[in-house]
């Protein structure tokens, strides 16, 4: 039966959109462990089904500034992936490529923007392009978006699309781990309702 | 001011006499006070969509209209009187430029429906901070009826 709201979920249902995760996550590790030069390993995704305030407090509070990198997902499954890259995770792209650390964003320049719209691309495509090679669904993606901003807003992105459908928001995704060294990198999908249940129908999950 | 109360995502509050009122990261987000001067009550309003087209209703302060309409019925009740009450406003940023799709209208479609339903509930718009693109905090002294608007990278702005 097809779902109306994320809390909705069953059991088995939160299972396979975890492993989606850890698949999706696995190879964007992967992609970023090839772009940086370095080993990049990543925790156990989870999955999480929050109200927007609930949300807010999980990624560490609204008004701590972070970059964030949003692609639009179009085609067979329509949604947002975002990619919020708070100041450790920019320092470890930024020395690992550019040989630099930053102590503020501010000091950001567009050579540091691109870098960091390049990750975050790549991290984004990655995830997707394993995704609907699984579930052979065809997803278009937009250009990446950037922003550096307080994290609330950024995140209250997704939430307001998907605002008139469901009080929760949907994220999967997990921390890398670099050097030992765990690195929170908020990798997040948040697909439209409707693309959930088609997503779950196509991986024989939903039970009609 | 040690007093402050915190207004979440799609959530209001209410303060009489003295108080702060303060909404974090308002995005495409809209920040809405609502201050009768003469009894001191001041109420924000952190709405996130321009229109209520829910079936169930279930959260009337996460649209523009319902927001408004819910928070003067309360004000209302605890004394307000509409011909007084005037409002301020933050937010409806775009957070985000993507290409030709309609993701970053959100913040202009709130802001245009906020515009349109002060006006049809006859409430006096004194002063806004909307529009652009950076995500702004929205403090409101229930006081003394001002607002002081906080962005990343910009200085603080009173309302």
């Amino acid at each position: 039966m097809a779902i109306k709201n994320y809390d909705e979920l069953s059991s088995l249902e939160l299972d396979t959109l975890r492993e989606i995760g850890s698949m999706g996550t696995g190879n964007a590790a992967t992609a970023l462990s090839q772009m940086l030069g370095r080993e990049v390993r990543i925790t156990l995704p989870e999955v999480r089904i929050m109200g927007y305030n609930e949300a807010i407090e999980w990624i560490g509070g609204p008004e701590e500034i972070t970059a964030g990198v949003l692609v639009k997902m179009g085609g067979q499954i329509n949604g947002i992936m975002l990619s919020c890259q708070q100041l450790d995770f920019v320092n470890l792209v930024l020395e690992s490529v550019l040989h630099q650390r930053i102590d503020d964003y501010g000091q950001l320049a567009d050579m540091e923007n691109s870098c960091l719209i390049e990750v975050g691309n790549i991290m984004i495509s990655t995830f997707i392009n394993a995704l609907s090679g699984l579930a052979g669904m065809d997803v278009t993606l937009t250009v990446p978006a950037f922003t550096v901003d307080m994290q609330g807003a950024i995140l209250a992105v997704p939430m307001a699309e998907y605002g008139g459908q469901s009080d929760y928001i949907m994220t999967i995704g997990g921390n890398f781990v670099f050097d030992n060294q765990e690195v929170p990198c908020r990798l997040l999908m948040s697909p439209d309702l409707r693309s959930l249940n088609a997503l779950l129908r196509k991986l024989g999950v939903s039970d009609e | 001011m040690s007093d402050k109360l915190v207004i979440g995502i799609a959530d209001m509050k209410v303060a009489k006499g003295e108080g702060m009122l303060v909404t974090y990261a308002l995005g495409s987000c809209i920040g809405i006070c609502l201050h009768d001067p003469a009894i001191k009550l001041g109420a924000l309003v952190h709405i996130m969509l321009p229109l209520n087209m829910e079936a169930g209703r279930t959260n009337p302060m996460k649209y523009a209209d319902t927001g408004i309409r819910e928070t003067l019925k309360q004000m209302e009740a605890m004394g307000a009187r509409r011909t007084r009450i005037t409002a301020k406003i933050a937010g409806g940023a775009k957070m985000f430029e993507v290409g030709s799709s309609s993701l970053g209208n959100i913040g202009q479609r709130n802001i245009e429906s906020v515009h349109l339903n002060l006006k049809k509930e006859g409430i006096r718009l004194l002063k806004e901070d909307v529009g652009g693109s950076v995500a702004r905090t929205l403090l409101f002294d229930v006081n003394s009826g001002l607002g002081c608007v906080r962005s990343y990278g910009r200085a603080e702005l009173i309302i």
